[in-house]
């Protein structure tokens, strides 16, 4: 067992960080946030500078955490425009990786991933959207709640029903995978506003009212979606732990800098013990997340993907960083209020919500290890 | 509860209802209306009049059962009415009390220099008989008058001569301004020292309480609904333990502390059990305001659901009114019957 990293990643979290420390200013951070708008430029400084590397899965958790650490809302933005290429990746024929994976995977093109309705997103498989086969048409009816890159993206990972489920208990059956293009009739993105955090990510309801989809571009096989969107969420939310570990050490690295600068200091001109405390259980929880996520995406990463350590390393790194916003908050006081950590506060309490909730996380570890699962 | 209580909470619901609970996002991204702001004054929420029967001063249970009730719909109105009631008027001259009781002017205090983490480069001091300087951290930093302390250590209220020159980050209370005022003025008189500012923040506990428990039971009361009616997995989320257990507990600390904070007060007890009141408060409601979101799932980050607000709410408050170090040190220290907790 070896814990030390090697030159690759090294040198792509430098390179994460000599991005964020260029392009994520203070004000771009402020801005985006006030005005809930996206990034559109880093995505450019991005391809140009190729920081996302695809053919490298730790050299991606890196610097999605690497980034968060600078900032949430720019570090996910500039992280997310491929959201639910994996599915295409892992399920998609040779003709929609070259149409559509390829461009996604080049940085020309945005795609985000449609699973969660008005009606529920924990409950995937009580999704209501439908695709009827009409000839050489899938004919798409319905809503998507909540949709990242909703408003900007020209491709969607959809997932719709087929055919009814065979019973009440199998639900999950008859559920379809697509490739749904936003410029084509009958879709529609309405932007959510007013998310309390990550606003510089874009977030939208989508509808689609008898969308035209080319048979072609269902992803794998017809009734086998829910369990390709389960196999997607095993791999996103090591990406959404990653999240979490770097927004819960960038507040730490903002805490340790202020009780270095302020304290309060006791006669002894050390911290008082009672924020020295706070300290270390904050830095311990975020190593412990560190430690489960690094373990949970090494499975991963070796095409043998652990759930419930991945569902362990999602939820606990989430509520790492909700707490460690928390905790800053408290400490730093009014120096906290009027600086970025006010943002951190915001941005973070998304990590226990997106990709799965903490209360569906640790349904999944129970359920999975009782089962004898790993 | 008396009857006489129970007649207010419920007049006061009923305001919510009337003026409130349609544009508590309004007022957010707005400020308070001026229809609302009037409705407050006629309420006598903004001066210590007559609120119970004809000739009966508002007493502090009174007060902060309006400040709770009103917290539940709009933190944000609930801390005009606090800062207006608990504070100015504690401090403030007779005619400045008079103008801000009958609307015709708005006062604040700064009083943020009694928190952690203030800092500010060019504090308010006297110079040729003339306040300059300024004060970070005002809430109602629009104000007609300004309540503050100067490093001479006089507390002044200041009645022109001064705007705000910065506008600061809104975490919390968003329906107020929040920013940084520069003074430059001879238009000021003196009403006490910075000691009599530490006091009436001391004797503001209970009604910090009061917002802190406001602010968690509106955001518990929304979960609460929302769980009545969500659904997942064919069943409604109310008839999931990891939903109902922690709302049932918390809704259970919270009608303790709640009561706990009204015999405190008809009671007169002492400092350090409200100073423990507040705390607890103040604790159970960010623990509340983030389950609150949490059983919203996806809607409780966003705005139109009113649940969001109360988890940014709290913290704020928290912030600016809840000095935690000082406040746990006190506690240890009366324990101990010595200084205690120190190190
Ligand atoms: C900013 C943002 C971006 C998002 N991006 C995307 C995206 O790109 N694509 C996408 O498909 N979705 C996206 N989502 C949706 C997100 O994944 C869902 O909000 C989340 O899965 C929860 O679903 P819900 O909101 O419908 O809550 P619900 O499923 O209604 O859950 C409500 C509450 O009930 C709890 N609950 C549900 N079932 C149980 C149970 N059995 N036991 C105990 N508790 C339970 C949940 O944990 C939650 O606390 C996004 C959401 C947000 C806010």
């Amino acid at each position: 067992m070896d814990f030390e990293m090697d030159e690759e990643m090294i040198s792509a979290i430098n390179k994460a960080k000599e991005f964020a420390e260029k392009y994520f200013t203070e004000e771009l951070a402020d801005k985006m946030d006030r005005e809930e708008q996206f990034p559109m430029e880093l995505l450019n400084y991005s391809n140009r500078e190729g920081l996302m590397d695809y053919s490298n899965p730790w050299k991606i958790l890196v610097t999605i955490e690497e980034l968060c650490r600078k900032d949430p809302g720019l570090g996910i933005s500039t992280t997310v425009p491929a959201f639910g290429s994996e599915v295409l990746m892992l399920y998609g024929s040779d003709m929609l990786k070259e149409k559509y994976l390829d461009p996604v995977l080049k940085g020309q093109k945005i795609m985000g991933l449609a699973v969660t309705e008005p009606g529920g997103g924990s409950d995937v498989a009580s999704s209501k959207t439908e695709a009827k086969l009409e000839g050489d048409y899938y004919i798409l009816n319905g809503a998507k709640m909540f949709i990242t890159n909703g408003g900007i993206a020209d491709y969607f990972v959809v997932l719709a029903r087929t055919s009814p489920p065979p019973s009440p208990d199998k639900r999950h059956r008859g559920m379809s995978v697509f490739i749904v293009e936003s410029k084509w009739e009958g879709f529609k993105a309405n932007k959510i506003h007013g998310k309390m955090g990550v606003r510089a990510t874009n977030t939208a309801e989508l509808v689609f009212e008898n969308v035209r989809v080319p048979k072609e571009n269902l992803v794998g096989e017809e009734g086998k979606g829910f369990y390709y969107i389960m196999t997607f969420f095993n791999i996103s939310r090591i990406y959404v732990a990653a999240q979490g570990l770097g927004v819960a050490q960038g507040i730490l690295d903002r805490l340790m800098e202020h009780i270095k600068k302020y304290g309060p200091v006791n006669s002894q001109g050390e911290p008082i013990e009672n924020i020295q405390f706070k300290l270390a259980e904050i830095a311990t929880r975020i190593e412990a997340s560190r430690g489960l996520t690094y373990k949970a995406a090494s499975y991963l990463f070796k095409f043998n993907p652990n759930p419930v350590l991945t569902s362990m390393a999602k939820y606990y790194s989430g509520e790492t960083a909700i707490l460690a916003s928390k905790v800053a908050m408290e400490i730093m006081g009014l120096k906290a209020l009027n600086s970025e950590l006010e943002r951190f506060y915001r941005d973070a309490r998304i990590l226990e919500i997106w990709e799965g909730t903490s209360e569906i996380e640790k349904l999944i570890i129970s359920r999975m290890m009782l089962k004898g699962g790993k | 509860m008396e009857e006489e209580y129970r007649i207010l909470e419920n007049s006061v619901k009923d305001f919510n209802s009337k003026y409130l609970d349609n544009i508590v996002l309004k007022i957010e991204k707005e400020g308070i209306p001026e229809q609302v702001r009037k409705a407050m004054l006629e309420q006598g929420f903004l001066g210590m009049v007559q609120l119970l029967d004809g000739n009966k001063v508002m007493d502090k249970k009174a007060l902060s059962i309006i400040i709770e009730v009103l917290s539940t719909s709009s933190p944000s109105v609930a801390m005009e009415v606090f800062l207006t009631n608990v504070l100015f008027h504690k401090l403030a001259d007779e005619q400045s009390i008079n103008e801000v009781s009958q609307g015709i002017k708005r006062g604040t205090v700064a009083f943020a220099e009694l928190m952690s983490g203030y800092d500010n480069e060019n504090e308010l001091h006297m110079e040729s008989e003339k306040l300059i300087g300024t004060k970070k951290y005002v809430l109602n930093s629009d104000a007609d008058l300004i309540i503050a302390s100067a490093t001479d250590g006089n507390l002044y209220i200041i009645k022109s001569g001064f705007k705000e020159i910065e506008t600061h980050r809104k975490l919390g209370f968003r329906g107020l301004k929040f920013g940084k005022v520069e003074f430059n003025t001879k238009d000021y008189v003196k009403i006490g020292t910075k000691e009599d500012l530490v006091k009436a923040y001391e004797e503001a506990h209970p009604f910090i309480t009061a917002l802190a428990i406001g602010i968690a039971e509106g955001s518990l009361m929304k979960a609460i609904e929302y769980s009545k009616v969500r659904s997942a997995f064919g069943n409604l989320l109310k008839d999931f333990q990891p939903i109902a257990f922690p709302i049932s507990m918390q809704y259970n600390e919270l009608s303790m502390l709640k009561n706990s904070l009204y015999l405190a007060l008809s009671n007169e007890s002492e400092t350090a059990d409200i100073l423990f009141l507040k705390m607890k408060s103040i604790e159970l409601a960010k623990e509340i305001t983030k389950n609150s979101i949490q059983v919203h799932g996806g809607y409780g980050y966003i705005e139109d659901y009113g649940v969001e607000k109360f988890y940014r709410d709290i913290m704020s408050l928290s912030v600016l009114l809840y000095n935690e170090e000082e406040e746990k040190k006190k506690l240890a220290s009366k324990l101990y019957e010595t200084e205690a907790g120190y190190i």
